[in-house]
């Protein structure tokens, strides 16, 4: 009940961000009624899947302060229990999503235990080599495709299916993923006063402090690990639904890993609104990039040039992220 | 037996160039605390770059060394005074993000420039003879000839930070910067000095590495990863570890071969038919998983 309070409540921001908070959840309420291009609508669901991967790392990545670059594997674990239960047995995807996120939150379990011992650039590789073990793994898994990866066929569902999560037009996507948009908010406006919350954000200050005031710092950022593995597995099922083709290259490559983190640092991490900004930037960019200049004959690389020359020039220069540039200007307008 | 002797001794030859390739990222990070994501990147335009010009000019390509070598050192020293000055004042997340941008830049800046497709060099003075010493164990010239110089160059850096002053300077940084800077060392310069000396040979080690392996634009993250595992296993920043290891890493990456072995001296019919070379790499990365939880500071680290 008390955490139903601290989710419905945002009373602790200013009256501007929540006014331009609700006018946005409007606009994508609203968005699918007006008349819109198929790549708008697909950069949109784009943006909230990568919003949604985004608040998870920021659990740990961006409150607990704990870099991790590895959390693609937890996206194709998601997505691969999801592929191969709807080809295998027909599970309905609420049932398998639930699954999913049962193996990746064993596995972040069984392999957060040793990683944790590690601190900062030894636990940022580890992450990434645990990663691409897994990677590895699944591209000569023949139960799972191995690296021609796993196709689910839409055709013999009786569309729209609510129950498997196959549908036709992009809208009905949109609307899903955009509920669990919101409930994503609600839980980590939640997970921020939440009593983990403040554990963590002690953790990132000073670790020793926090061992000393009695806080289990190894257990708890391995709890909060967990929340942000559950995060990425679950909408990793509905990536897997909604692209229908899921190869290990694609779903738990390390690029995937670092856009993941990327979209938080760039947004602000360690902030509520940050991973939704950093997305909301990044996605767009990089999609209208690969749109405009990738197609080009001639232009090949070009897109992930201009592309990598932005995150260069960010990590440089504002490594705070945008969040960050908004909170300083507030601060200095309140002195 | 002889798939035994064949592997180690082909484990221990790429090993000493991987040992190669590892040495800059070490030096780099026992100096400045900053882990290059780019590193392998560095190679791949090492390897273009000593590819392109042996076919342009006719030499060998052990010949355009020292210019891979030129080009390196000046791509290090450019990518620290233009970027890497400025990133590590920010927090580590943005470090790893900014070498990781850097890194998509020169890849996709590759792919720009020289296109997708693999590309191998066909003739050279070394390519195509091998020498049999018996026991299985056959010797190709150009990774005899790559190993050979890996050494020598490897024993050179030794050297110059080891035996000269301006590597004594480049010492003094990487144990404490501040100490350095009031004797009056230009730690500044040193940082740029140290990225010199970090692209000069990992470029080199891709010049030594392009007789035998074919060049693409994407090859730079089997090396950047293989650099973190061998710098992880010597001890980040420690000289003589990074040689240690990149040999013990260089015979993990041919496990295959000796599974074989055991296979075939044990008779278990299930081991033949473990798809072992499908993860040549794989117990790289966890190697390096392993170690960090055994021995956090590795072999032979100083820094933890």
């Amino acid at each position: 009940m008390e955490t139903l309070k601290n989710a419905l409540d945002f009373s602790d921001f200013p009256r501007l961000d929540l006014t331009l908070a609700a006018s946005v959840a409007v606009f994508l309420l609203v968005f699918p009624f007006f008349s819109h291009s198929s790549f708008a609508m697909s950069t949109l669901i784009q943006f909230l899947i990568f919003s949604l991967y985004g608040m998870g790392w920021n659990t740990i990545g961006g409150y607990g302060g704990q870099v991790d670059l590895g959390k693609a594997q937890y996206l194709g674990i998601g997505a691969y229990t999801t592929s191969v239960m709807l080809l295998r047995w027909d599970t309905p995807f609420w049932i398998s999503m639930p699954i999913g996120i049962l193996f990746s939150v064993t596995w972040s379990f069984i392999i957060g235990y040793p990683l944790f011992k590690l601190k900062g650039h030894y636990f940022a590789i580890a992450t990434i080599a645990t990663s691409l073990v897994l990677k590895d793994l699944f591209e000569v898994w023949e139960l799972v495709g191995g690296s021609r990866g796993i196709e689910i066929l839409a055709g013999k569902y009786q569309t729209p299916d609510f129950v498997h999560l196959i549908f036709k037009g992009d809208d009905y996507y949109y609307y899903v993923i955009l509920i669990f948009f919101f409930i994503g908010i609600l839980f980590m406006n939640a997970f921020r006063k939440s009593r983990l919350g403040f554990q963590l954000r002690s953790i990132k200050d000073n670790e020793d402090i926090a061992r000393s005031l009695g806080i289990n710092v190894h257990w708890a950022k391995i709890k909060t690990y967990a929340v942000a593995t559950a995060f990425v597995s679950a909408v990793g099922s509905f990536h897997a639904c909604y692209v229908k083709n899921i190869e290990p290259e694609d779903t738990m490559s390390l690029d995937i890993s670092i856009l993941i983190a990327l979209m938080a640092m760039l947004g602000g991490a360690g902030s509520l609104w940050g991973p939704i900004i950093g997305a909301a930037v990044l996605v767009p960019l990089k999609s209208y990039l690969k749109e405009w200049l990738g197609a080009q004959a001639g232009m090949v690389g070009i897109d992930l040039i201009i592309y990598g020359a932005i995150i260069m020039i960010i990590s440089a220069a504002e490594p705070r992220g945008i969040w960050g540039m908004v909170e300083k200007a507030r601060r200095r307008k309140r002195n | 037996m002889e798939i035994l002797t064949g592997s180690i001794s082909a484990g221990l030859l790429i090993g000493m160039v991987f040992a190669l390739v590892a040495l800059g990222l070490t030096i780099i990070f026992g100096v400045m605390d900053i882990v290059n994501f780019a590193h392998g990147e560095f190679l791949m335009l090492g390897m273009y770059t000593a590819l392109l010009t042996a076919q342009a000019t006719g030499f060998d390509p052990l010949l355009t060394i020292p210019f891979a070598g030129l080009v390196g050192f000046m791509l290090g020293v450019i990518c620290y005074l233009g970027f890497v000055k400025y990133l590590i004042r920010g927090p580590m997340v943005a470090q790893l993000l900014g070498t990781f941008g850097l890194m998509l830049v020169l890849r996709n800046l590759a792919l720009f420039l020289f296109g997708s497709e693999d590309r191998t060099i066909h003739e050279g003075l070394l390519v195509g003879q091998s020498f049999d010493l018996g026991m299985g164990v056959i010797v190709p010239a150009t990774k005899l000839a790559a190993a050979v110089l890996s050494v020598v160059l490897f024993t050179a850096v030794w050297l110059l930070i080891n035996r000269t002053r301006i590597g004594k300077a480049l010492m003094a940084t990487a144990l404490n910067a501040q100490g350095a800077r009031y004797m009056g060392i230009p730690t500044e310069r040193m940082n740029a000095f140290a990225w010199g000396i970090g692209g000069a040979t990992v470029t080199m080690a891709g010049a030594l590495l392009v007789n035998f392996w074919s060049v693409t634009p994407y090859v730079g993250l089997l090396f950047t990863m293989i650099a973190f595992a061998i710098v992880a296993l010597g001890g980040f920043g420690s000289i003589p570890g990074a040689f240690f290891a990149g040999l013990i890493v260089g015979l993990i990456t041919e496990l295959p071969g000796i599974w074989d072995f055991i296979a075939e001296m044990t008779g278990f019919a299930w081991m033949v038919d473990v798809p072992m070379t499908s993860f040549k790499y794989t117990w790289v990365y966890l190697a390096y998983f392993l170690i960090m939880l055994i021995r956090p500071r590795g072999l032979f680290g100083w820094k933890h």
